[in-house]
């Protein structure tokens, strides 16, 4: 089961992604060349490009004003007798703000949420459900808009998780509550939401705001939390490839499930429409779910499609012609199945086409699909890690097939070249320190086993030495991210387009060691570090001071002491190994000096953008279109090695 | 020195004295300890840092000990069976307006950025009893101070005498959790309590400093800025003290220009001040929703440490907001308004 299911609710609204983005620049973590310009606000068109769109970022991720839309039943959709539909979804109302936050510099393209409480609420605001939701990334990023702003604020992406630690107040006035609650019969909700149209005018209300519509149903804890067991329609690039990804077919990854017993189909289309203007879902024309029979399709390809059910375009509740058909529905459609097609359904390819020329997207002539269910790590030299890879074929475990885990960090961005202020330091390597399997047969229950154990990488991420020479710890990144990709080793069978996004990020922390006891000396340069990258910082301490740190040692340690998962948890970024936590803590009990003469830190006070930010604004009115691509996922995408070997 | 309505009292004096009068006192106590936070808060919030950290320093400083104070009297009406009710509507006051209880003709209370002009509010909140008026104010008709309101309580406690509390210690938040407090199981550990929120606000009769916790009490911490110089001993004057310590400039130039009781002028919907300060309002709600969980039965560390990360996020937020984050040209001042839904409804 997953949200994917006769029993589910939709909700739609804003979301708040308030990232810092001083980090964007992987060269801002070069403590000795760090210039205070690189905490204020970029000028027109990132010119200059200082500390990017939004150097004050708290990171805080926030729902905002995002109700149920619908509900559904395997009965139908829910009446207006159901209270459900006076709803919230809102996040915890006892904790601070969930944190979004990158994976590494080099890897800004699986952005996590941490810290996230979703609640089902009155209108009101008292909480019917309270869960804890599980960090997720983003997937399946994509040039969703059309229209012509671009960099990020075109962009469209997907989040699929699981709610745990379901605490469930007296829902009985809801009866769809009340199915959803016994629906849960491992105490698990599956959540998945699409975001996209996300703001970055600084000068605008929505500024770092978005749009946000999702879906929540049951799910079960033998099934992958952030990946549904189901038909993946895959998409293929086309010639312009776009900032993110261009599907040729106009329709972005989707994904389906088959229900026998009641013969249909749930097919997601989320995060596969594009958009125009204002966010309206574009028209493709009538939509037509087909599947593919191989017995008509030798002689004649063009005749072996048999219809299914279509997707009006037009009329009312056309997905484009209806403007509450996206926010009530989610982009998830329900089509019958006739009993004459459903045997074939359940092994043969489904098509999806529009009635516009080309608008095409389809599984896999094999039906097969692999990919990890969680795909972002964060591991330390010493660890060894099994990450579970699931096979499917059909929407079926596929066992029995040989995965093959080849290293591949084609959509890592190292940069260099405007806006970045120095070359990036080199990604995925060595990889004499990662030790890992190099395929697995996947099981009955279609999981396939990879096996990493890490050694520490030192210190690839160095930046080049400078006259006088500072430390290497002052001026490195820490640790080194790589990629994975899961495939098949049957490329022949089990062929078909590839997901650039799908593969596994790691993060693999250097080894950390200092005097004993500890000393400032060992420290400042990681706190340094982060009062460089983090402006944000400044409203509380100046943590590359020695005094100051020392004065708010008691609320350092209990930050620093926090689970990651906490929303409150130091560093924001989530990117301290344990290594070096565990000297903070030692540290902060016992808060010795160094011997360094460490020069005299600049500490911007809590000012505003300088004064320039607004004449930047005005400027940025009235010239031409960006040179730079626009957001910091647009960056990010762009310096991607797959573009710059090309 | 601010004045109380005599009804706060007139329930906790004679041999009839019940638990639950008490505990209405202590709920109104707690309203009173709370009441003060958003005004010095939105002082605090408004100062540069950087041009005037040492009256920043020393407005939250006093912030810290008006939580104390909250905990304080939750920790001494939980020990007499109460329940705190910190989650409601009604528990946040309308700035402006009269601190809960107090004689409403005496002080209204504003939200506004630090001057010297708030400064007196903020003196006239912390004022002790002028020994020339005890006299007078020990009337037994006309206002009460602040002082004479927790002597009330603290003399009720007292006749209602060991057995009125709960055995074992309940729902208290201990000086694990948060330096200073005490665990209220009698009436000797109530009336520590209650001494030290006196003490702190208002001194003793004998001299400025502080029993627990080291400092000078609040109101000769706030007439060091009124004075423009740190206060210090002076052995041989009388008393023996003295405003002649460091200078303690104030900078004017170090304040940003928030508005004053930004609840007056509503935000208009859809504005970027609207959007940061619902977000900060919901932050501020779930706060007081965080430590009424607290002070109602869920004393953990985690709980704790969840309150003290709501309090970080409104100081990260508000700093934000008053130095014109991230539009340098909109500048907005956090209005203290109960908001469990975000964005507001209208």
């Amino acid at each position: 089961m997953s949200y994917l299911n006769s029993t589910r609710l939709h909700f739609a609204g804003r979301f708040q992604a308030n990232v810092s983005t001083v980090n964007n620049d992987p060269a801002h973590f070069d403590n000795a060349a760090f210039k205070s310009s690189y905490q204020d606000m970029e000028g027109p068109h990132m010119r200059p490009p200082n500390g990017w769109f939004n150097p004050q970022g708290d990171a805080a991720w926030r729902f905002l004003g995002c109700t149920v839309t619908s509900a559904w039943t395997p009965a139908g959709p829910v009446g207006s007798g159901d209270p459900v539909l006076g709803y919230i979804v809102a996040d915890s109302d006892r904790q601070a703000p969930a944190k979004l936050v990158d994976l590494d510099s080099e890897q800004q393209l699986v952005s996590e949420i941490w810290g996230l409480q979703v609640r089902i609420a009155t209108a009101d605001g008292t909480t019917l459900l309270l869960a804890d939701f599980e960090p997720a990334a983003f997937i399946d990023i994509w040039d969703r808009s059309t229209a012509s702003s671009g960099g990020d604020t075109i962009a469209g992406a997907m989040y699929q998780s699981v709610l745990r630690n379901l605490q469930w107040s007296d829902v009985s006035a809801s009866a769809f509550l009340t199915a959803l609650q016994q629906a849960a019969i491992d105490g698990v909700l599956s959540i998945k939401f699409n975001v996209d149209s996300f703001n970055l005018d600084f000068t605008s209300p929505d500024f770092m705001t978005g749009r946000i519509v999702g879906t929540i149903g049951p799910a079960t804890l033998d099934e992958p939390q952030h990946l549904v067991f189901g038909r993946q329609f895959m998409a293929t690039s086309s010639a312009q490839p776009g900032n993110f990804f261009s599907p040729a077919g106009g329709i972005n990854f989707c994904v389906g499930v088959v229900d026998p017993v009641a013969s249909c189909i749930y097919l997601d289309l989320g995060n596969a429409l594009a958009t125009g203007a204002g966010g309206a879902i574009n028209s493709q024309g009538d939509l037509t779910l087909s599947v593919y029979d191989p017995l008509l399709s030798p002689p004649n390809p063009a005749g072996g499609m048999m219809p299914i059910g279509t997707i009006p375009a037009t009329g009312g509740g056309g997905y484009a012609s209806d403007p509450t058909w996206y926010a009530g529905t989610a982009g998830i459609v329900v089509l019958p199945i006739s009993a004459t097609l459903l045997p074939m359904v359940q092994n043969s390819a489904l098509v999806l086409s529009g009635a516009t020329a080309g608008v095409f997207i389809a599984e896999p002539s094999g039906g097969a699909f692999v990919r990890a269910d969680r795909y972002v790590y964060r591991l330390s030299p010493g660890d060894t890690v099994e990450i579970p890879v699931y096979a499917m074929q059909w929407g079926q475990p596929l066992v029995g097939a040989e995965i093959v885990f080849p290293l591949d960090p084609s959509q890592l961005q190292p940069g260099s070249g405007f806006p970045y202020v120095a070359p990036s330091p080199p990604v995925a390597e060595p990889t004499e320190a990662l030790s890992f399997n190099a395929g697995a047969i996947t099981d009955h229950n279609g999981i396939a086993l990879l096996t990493l154990t890490l050694s520490d990488p030192g210190i690839p991420r160095a930046f080049p030495p400078t006259n006088p020479p500072t430390s290497i710890a002052n001026r490195s990144i820490d640790g080194q991210v790589y990629g994975i990709r899961p495939g098949f080793a049957d490329s022949a069978t089990f062929g078909g387009p590839v997901n650039q996004w799908n593969f596994i990020s790691l993060l693999l922390w250097s080894g950390f060691a200092t005097a004993t006891p500890p000393t400032w000396d060992d420290l400042q340069p990681i706190f340094q570090q982060y009062a460089n990258l983090y402006p944000v910082m400044n409203r509380f301490l100046n943590l590359g001071d020695y005094d100051s740190v020392v004065a708010n040692a008691h609320l350092l340690q209990l930050a620093f002491a926090l689970n990651p998962a906490d929303p409150n948890a130091m560093p924001v970024t989530r990117d301290l190994s344990p290594a070096k936590r565990n000297a903070i803590l030692t540290w902060l009990q016992n808060p010795l000096p160094g011997l360094a003469v460490t020069p005299p830190v600049v500490a911007p006070a809590v000012t505003a953008a300088p004064q320039a930010a607004t004449a930047a604004a005005a400027a940025d009115a009235m010239a031409p279109s960006a040179a730079a691509p626009r957001g910091g996922k647009a960056a990010a995408a762009a310096r991607r090695l797959v573009l710059q070997s090309k | 020195m601010i004045r109380l309505e005599r009804s706060m009292i007139t329930d906790l004096t004679g041999p009839a004295v019940t638990p639950q009068a008490v505990c209405a006192a202590l709920q109104s106590a707690i309203e009173l300890e709370h009441a003060t936070i958003p005004v010095y808060l939105y002082a605090l919030y408004s100062l540069d840092a950087g041009k005037n950290a040492e009256i920043a320093a020393i407005i939250e400083s006093v912030v810290v000990e008006e939580m104390l104070h909250m905990t304080l009297a939750a920790n001494v009406l939980n020990a007499l069976g109460g329940a705190p009710s910190i989650d409601q509507p009604d528990f946040v006051p309308d700035y402006p307006g009269p601190l809960p209880g107090g004689v409403e003709s005496d002080l209204t209370v504003n939200l506004a950025p630090f001057s010297m002009t708030q400064l007196q509010t903020f003196l006239q909140i912390e004022q002790p009893e002028d020994p020339l008026d005890i006299k007078a104010l020990a009337a037994a008709s006309g206002p009460i101070t602040i002082g004479q309101f927790y002597t009330a309580i603290s003399q009720a406690i007292a006749m209602l005498g060991d057995g009125a509390f709960v055995n074992p210690p309940r729902h208290q938040v201990g000086p694990d959790l948060m330096p200073e407090s005490v665990v209220v199981v009698n009436v000797a550990t109530a009336q520590q309590a209650i001494n030290t929120i006196i003490e702190q606000g208002e001194g003793t009769l004998t001299s400025p400093e502080e029993v627990v916790g080291g400092g000078y009490a609040h109101y000769y911490r706030f007439m060091q800025i009124q004075k423009g110089a740190l206060l210090v001993p002076a052995p041989g004057a009388t008393p023996p003290w003295a405003y002649h310590g460091s200078p303690l400039p104030f900078d004017p130039s170090g304040v940003y220009a928030l508005p004053t009781n930004p609840a007056l002028a509503p935000y208009p919907a859809g504005s970027a001040q609207a959007f940061a300060n619902d977000n900060f309002n919901y932050t501020y709600t779930n706060l007081l929703f965080a430590l009424h969980a607290l002070f109602n039965g869920d004393v953990s560390e985690d709980r704790f440490n969840r309150a003290i990360g709501l309090m970080m996020s409104l100081k990260g937020q508000a700093k934000a907001m008053a130095a014109g984050i991230p539009n340098p040209a909109i500048i907005t001042g956090p209005s203290f308004q109960y908001q469990p839904v975000n964005p507001a409804t209208t």
